[in-house]
């Protein structure tokens, strides 16, 4: 069943279906193909502001959809350097391109070495899926 | 499929946005099987009615379906539903799935005084919605009975597949459309019911829970449960209209008597949104931060492209236009009062002034 979704190999995953990619100096976040498939039609993404303090798993906004509200936890700990300004015109994006255009935000990570123990690989993340029945 | 009132119903097909927007401007399908459908039947069916509900109904023609309300002794609201008058000795009431069993014990109740039995026809035969503008389109290709003849909340019995059925031109979404119920074939021998399904599928959306949700948001309808309950009242509920003014010795006339001679405190409204989507249990808010009122029902409209809530407001703020706020976590965002439905009336919604093309004669 989890092979209708798609789970990049490069990408870390947090059981709550948000991704981490390692860009230069920044991690870029974002929600998987799972969540966004399982949201449905995303037509709202609450952003945190740009120097905004993250705590690993904690939240910090939600992503709705016509029906449903989701939280947002961040992968890991950092400061909010980017957002997705887009998503406030094309929500869309989450939809149509999760793990690219539809990234929502990147943050500097500060205790990256340490935290990246609790985030699952792209095979532990597919056989997380597995066992959710997905 | 989520678990809705004992039934595995889809909350999407293909999607809501998508089923939303079919319905708004083509045709969608819902199977709403899962409401109640109660018989009541015998000579004193009527008046049996004129008892359980604040409309007038043993008055009504033949042919008559019209919405209600079942109330408390305190005026309270049981349920809300269509009665279908069929004859002077037949009525079909068409009742909210979770409110089936409270409301078949709260006719049973009071049937023990007139000449009449109830039948509770819901497992054997099957109901489908086909709402929109091009409703009639859609339906028509499977029955003999002309569509047109058929006005705004009447019914006909005609046959539609393979089934005799009864066609009602009502709907929970603001659009035109109609409903049918298939008495030939229910859950033990559902295969007239899912050809009728499988054809109406091939000339509109097939439709889940989700826009089935947000379409009567958008159109400003209440859901029981959500925004009406056996603690709210007719006349708070924006629903006084239902309630014949001339009309006495129906369970809870008296309290209605005296909630019609007074103001209310709170009033059933729609709220517009300028960003953000208000869910239910959010708080309204005025200006300075006071709590004013609370969101019952709260969706994003796929038509205005906006947050909208149907709420209810403390008497003084219920003017239309009126400045309101609703708090989103801890966030007060600025709203104001509106009149549903949501929509431009000239646009969308069973008044629309572009007419949709002619229905095929059969």
């Amino acid at each position: 069943m989890s092979d209708q979704y798609r789970v990049p190999d490069d990408l870390v995953y947090t059981r709550e279906h948000e991704w981490a990619k390692t860009l230069e100096g920044v991690e870029r976040i974002g929600i998987t193909d799972y969540a966004a498939k399982t949201l449905n039609d995303v037509v709202y993404v609450s952003l945190p502001s740009i120097g905004q303090h993250l705590e690993q798993l904690a939240s910090f906004g939600t992503v709705e959809s016509i029906k449903a509200v989701s939280e947002l936890y961040s992968p890991l700990s950092g400061i909010v350097s980017k957002v997705n300004t887009e998503l406030g015109n094309h929500p869309e994006l989450v939809n149509k391109s999760p793990y690219e255009e539809g990234w929502i935000i990147e943050i500097k990570p500060s205790k990256i070495e340490e935290e990246r123990k609790k985030l699952l690989d792209s095979k532990q993340y597919r056989e997380f899926l597995s066992s959710l029945g997905k | 499929m989520v678990e809705f009132a004992g039934y595995d119903m889809p909350v999407w097909y293909t999607g809501i946005m998508e089923e939303h927007l079919a319905v708004r401007n083509h045709a969608g399908i819902f199977d709403v099987s899962h409401m109640g459908r109660i018989a009541v039947k015998g000579s004193e069916a009527g008046r049996f009615t004129d008892a359980l509900v604040p409309t007038r109904s043993s008055s009504q023609p033949i042919g008559k379906s019209f919405y209600t309300l079942l109330l408390n002794a305190n005026g309270g609201i049981i349920d809300d539903l269509i009665i279908i008058k069929r004859a002077e000795d037949d009525y079909l009431f068409v009742v909210n799935a979770a409110n089936r069993a409270k409301d078949a014990d709260h006719m049973a109740r009071l049937s023990a005084q007139y000449e009449v039995v109830l039948d509770d026809m819901t497992d054997r035969t099957t109901m489908i919605a086909i709402q929109g503008p091009e409703a009639f389109q859609a339906l028509q290709g499977l029955t003999v009975q002309n569509l047109s003849e058929i006005k705004r909340y009447n019914h006909v019995m005609s046959k539609v597949g393979a089934s005799m059925a009864t066609i009602t031109r009502t709907g929970y979404t603001g659009e035109d459309g109609f409903e049918i119920i298939l008495y030939d074939s229910g859950i033990e021998n559902n295969s007239i019911a899912l050809s009728v399904w499988n054809e109406l599928a091939n000339r509109a959306k097939p439709c889940g829970l989700g826009s089935r949700d947000s379409l009567r948001v958008e159109a400003g309808l209440p859901l029981y449960g959500s925004d009406i309950d056996d603690t709210t009242n007719p006349i708070e509920a924006d629903l006084a209209w239902v309630v014949s003014k001339e009309k006495t010795g129906y369970v809870g006339s008296d309290a209605i008597a005296g909630h019609l001679g007074t103001q209310p405190q709170k009033l059933r409204r729609g709220i517009i949104l300028e960003d953000k989507i208000p869910r239910h249990g959010f708080n309204v808010s005025n200006e300075v931060g006071e709590k004013i009122g609370q969101v019952t029902s709260g969706t994003f409209s796929p038509i205005l492209k906006k947050g909208i809530a149907l709420a209810y407001v403390n008497a003084p703020y219920a003017q239309v236009g009126q400045a309101v706020r609703i708090v989103i976590r801890d966030a007060p965002v600025a709203g104001k009062i509106v009149k549903p439905p949501f929509y431009d009336e000239k646009a969308y919604g069973l008044k629309r002034t572009a007419t949709a093309p002619a229905p095929a004669t059969p």
